[in-house]
Order: C-alpha cells, then structure tokens, then sequence
C-alpha cells in the first residue's frame, strides 16, 4: 500500500511539467541565435568569446606610465607597507634628469598576492592599478616573481597564458 | 552463528557531503548511530594569530577567508568591530550600502545551503536554480568591489568607494525576479514526499538544548527562540529596516528550511528598503592614517547567515594591530550540536544534519 501511495504519478507528473517548461524555453531559444543579455543566459561560451568584466575587477598588479613613458611611481613605499602578504619588495634609485626617485627593480610575488587592492588605494600618485588580466596561470614558480624586466613574465607584458582576457580599456 | 558488534567508521574527510574537511567518527550499531565525534582542524590556518600581526586595516582581508560564501558578512563584523574600538562613526549612506551588500550576500549564502543540502538529499534541480540566481549576485559583488567571493568590500571608517553606475539598476532588475524565482524551489521541494521524508521529524534540537549549547542563527530560529541580533543588538543601519523574524516551532530540518526560505524574503525586503531610502552623502569618514589604540577591548557582533558572528578586540596602548583578536564563529559553535541531533538516529541522518546546521569549516577551522 505504501509503496503504491509513493508510485502515484501526482508528484512525478508535476516534477516534469516544470523540468519540461525550461526544457521548452532553452530549446526554443538557445543555440537559435546568440543572445547572451543580462539575466537570460547564464553560460558563457569563455575561451571563444571574451568575458566582461566588470570595470572594478581585480586582476594583475601593474605598473602605469605617463605620456613620456616613464614609470609614475616615485617610491614612496606605502604599497610596500600597507601591503597584507609583503609581495611588493622597492628599490629606490636615481634618473638623470628627474627629480624624483625611480624605482631600479619593482618586484612582484604573484603567487602571495591575494588582490585585495590596498596597494593602488594606498598610491597617492596613481601610478599602478590591478588590471583585468585573470588568466594568470604557469608552469614554473619563478614565472610567478614579476619584476620590470624579466623573459617569462614582467609587469607590463600580457600574461604568457592570457589569450583570451579581455582588452584594456 | 551470527554475530552483532558496533562497528566505527569515518565519515570524510574527503566526503562530498561533509561540506569541505569535516571528519565525523561515528561508531555504529547497525545502521543506527551510536556515537558521533566531530574531528576539526583539517583547514586551520592560524588566523587569529595572524590578525594579531597585521594593522587593524590589513587583518580585514583574512576575514574574507573564514567563512568564503559569506564574506560581506565577515567583513561588516571586522570594520564594525574596529569602529567601536576607535569610536569612528560611519556616515548614513555607507551603513544603508553595507546593510544592502550584507543582506544580498545573506541571500547568497542561503542559496549555496539550499543547493547543497538538497543536492546531498538528493534533488539535483535545486542545485542549478539556486546557483543561477546566486550569479546574479555574485556579479553585482564584482561590480561593487571587484572581486566575487574574496571581497574585501568595506574599509574602517566608510566605504572604498561609492556604488558603480547601473549598480541600483541591476540590483533592481534581481530584486524584481528573485520573488518568482524562491517560488519556483518551493514548489520543487516543499510539497516534494521525497524531500519531506527525509527532512520531516529528522535531526531534532530543542530550544533548551540549543540554547545550552549556544547555538544560534536559523538552527536557533527553527527551534521556535525569535533571536536575531539584527534586532537584538542592532548595527549597520538595521534599526531603520522594517523586517520580521521568522521562527518556526518544530525544530526539526524541515522547518529550518522553512525558517532559511523565510529569511531570504525578509533579506529581500531589507534590500528594497535599502534600494529605496539610499540616502545621499559621503561614504567615507574621515580617519587617521594610522590607528593607534589605547588599552581597551570590545566584542562587536553581527548576525551573519550562519548564527552570532563575534569579534573580540584586545587593543594594547599605542598598539597598531590588535594585542589579541578572537572570533566567535557561528559554524563553530552549531557543529556543537551535531551529535546531539543524530545520537540515535540512522546514519541516512547524518548527511541531512549536516547539510542542516550549514558548516563552513573554513571558518570552524579558521
């Protein structure tokens, strides 16, 4: 008797009507043309169309230059100090024909970082941002240690692996 | 011939349904169980001890590794607590943006219990409906401060920075479908037999020994006690939010459900409060750069999704990082009550009270 009362189609039949209205409403839009509005569709096809993101997203640490193209930073440290895990580690140094201090290395540990962006909060001169590269995997732990120059990775270059990020805007 | 011995076994660490490191000894007889120790400590990174090393600004962002689903949450605990140590008063327009960012993510946190803990009882649907709208809100925690689980969204004193454009206009655009769409999961599983043989009359707690325990948030509620610190001892801008508290008197893992359902509509009230009283203003305070504390201490908490979230503060003379930081953590102190609930009970039972009591152990752990 119980089992009879559990095998009444009531509640299976009820289950599947609403199972097969979003089957209705994905067949009969989906794969049709790409829509890909707010709110309608939540898969993205990633690795062949660029994802956005939003404006204030966290990436990778980077480095700004002004119009002449030298580097903003004046070595002031404060990224250096506020930082959470110490992944900033400044060299200061001289520039003929600059006033203010340059940095001669600006190293980066990527692989402590945690993107909390206190580092471009504490900048008082805006000279670096967390930009929107998220791709930021590698083979070798010394890819993860950015510095101004550098083969496999460096500040200013786009991630080895980033093929698919979105543009810098 | 046939011979009857109780028989202990270990259920996870790696097991899907203990909800990350959870390790349960259980020793049973049969198919009932005996005894059940909870053995922690798989996922301890020494977070308080390092909080203790870090300024009062850089301990936020390890907040936002206790608990991961509910980092907003974490973090309203940490500035509030901070303010209250150094007596920073925040301005209107922050809190009413904190109050809404906490709620969406309460809201956040519910739906990954609802998808888990059905998934665990066995209905998968549930699982994708609820992460759908979870996105949702995810997006707008990226678009607010860039980041979707490790937030980091507040700042001792205010906020980093005001809402992004079109942020009021999304969240709006949530706000109007999310009614609907709790629906949906009731009808799924709230007339569901499966789901109500399962649930109904299972991991029961009562008030009394809940209350023995200490534990608190919807575990607490389901047992029938209406304490919430959100209006107990209320921060942020709660006091100005009109909102009930749900309760239920069975106790059981049922009504718990029916306590988290209820919790998200009253979530998405304190959302469209907020949404239409956004008052206009500064969001930041004005601080010092350096905060220097003098020998105090202070324990601030918030209600976060799981129960009582409690920071305690001890701050030394001159001193630039807390001289001791503690956390109550509200997954800790639930976990009390596990075998309480399934001391006797069959061990079908003990993935429902898991799922029931809603553990992260990232913040058991800590």
């Amino acid at each position: 008797m119980r089992l009879l009362k559990t095998l009444i189609p009531g509640d299976i039949a009820a289950g599947l009507a609403l199972t097969g209205k979003y089957f209705g409403k994905v067949f009969f839009s989906a794969n049709r043309k790409k829509v890909r509005a707010h709110l309608k569709h939540f898969t993205q096809e990633y690795p062949e169309i660029p994802v956005r993101l939003a404006p204030r997203f966290r990436g990778r640490l980077t480095l700004l230059k002004d119009e002449q193209g030298e580097i903003k930073c004046v070595c002031c440290l404060a990224c250096e100090k506020i930082c959470p895990t110490q992944v900033i580690t400044i060299e200061k140094g001289k520039m003929e024909g600059r006033k203010m201090p340059y940095p001669v290395r600006y190293d980066f540990e990527m692989e402590r970082c945690i993107f909390c962006e206190f580092c471009v909060e504490s900048c008082g001169f805006d000279s670096i941002i967390l930009n929107h590269q998220f791709e930021l995997a590698a083979y070798n732990r010394e890819d993860f240690s950015l510095g101004m120059e550098g083969l496999g990775q460096n500040m200013f270059a786009p991630s080895p692996v980033g093929k698919y990020s979105v543009a810098e805007d | 011939m046939f011979k009857s011995e109780e028989m202990e076994i270990n259920l996870g660490p790696q097991h899907p349904s203990t909800h990350g490191v959870l390790r349960v000894k259980l020793r049973l007889d049969g198919e009932t169980v005996v005894k059940c120790t909870p053995v922690i400590g798989y996922l301890h990174r020494g977070l308080e001890k390092i909080c203790e090393n870090k300024t009062y600004f850089q301990g936020q962002v390890w907040t936002d590794r206790m608990d991961y689903v509910a980092a907003i949450s974490n973090n309203l605990g940490w500035v509030e607590g901070v303010e209250k140590l150094f007596g920073i008063e925040t301005p209107r327009r922050a809190r009413y943006i904190r109050t809404m960012l906490t709620e969406m993510n309460r809201i956040a946190s519910h739906l990954l219990w609802l998808a888990t803990h059905a998934l665990d009882i066995g209905a998968m649907t549930v699982f994708l409906y609820a992460f759908r709208e979870r996105e949702l809100l995810l997006d707008l925690f990226e678009a607010f401060c860039g980041a979707r689980l490790t937030t980091t969204a507040f700042r001792i004193g205010g906020l980093r920075e005001d809402l992004p454009p079109g942020f009021v206009k999304q969240a709006r655009a949530f706000q109007a479908i999310f009614p609907e769409r709790l629906e949906e999961y009731e009808t799924l599983l709230s007339e569901n037999r499966i789901w109500k043989k399962r649930t109904v009359g299972v991991a029961r707690i009562n008030a009394e020994d809940c209350i023995a325990l200490g534990v608190t948030g919807p575990v607490l509620r389901a047992a029938g006690v209406p304490y919430d610190i959100r209006k107990a001892f209320p921060s942020a801008a709660y006091a100005e939010m009109d909102f009930e508290i749900p309760t239920r008197p069975e106790a059981d893992t049922y009504a718990r459900y029916l306590v988290r359902l209820a919790e998200m509509r009253q979530s998405h009230r304190i959302i469209q409060q907020c949404l239409d009283g956004l008052p206009e203003g500064p969001v930041m305070a004005k601080i010092p750069k350096i905060l220097k504390s003098e020998v105090n201490e202070v324990y601030h908490a918030i209600e976060a999704p799981k129960g009582e979230l409690g920071y305690y503060f001890v701050g030394e003379k001159g001193g630039v990082n807390p001289y001791r930081m503690h956390v109550r953590a509200p997954s800790f102190v639930n976990l009390q009550a596990l075998p309480k609930m399934i001391e006797g009970r069959l061990l079908a039972d003990v993935i429902a009270a898991i799922g029931t009591l809603d553990v992260v152990l990232g913040e058991i752990d800590r």
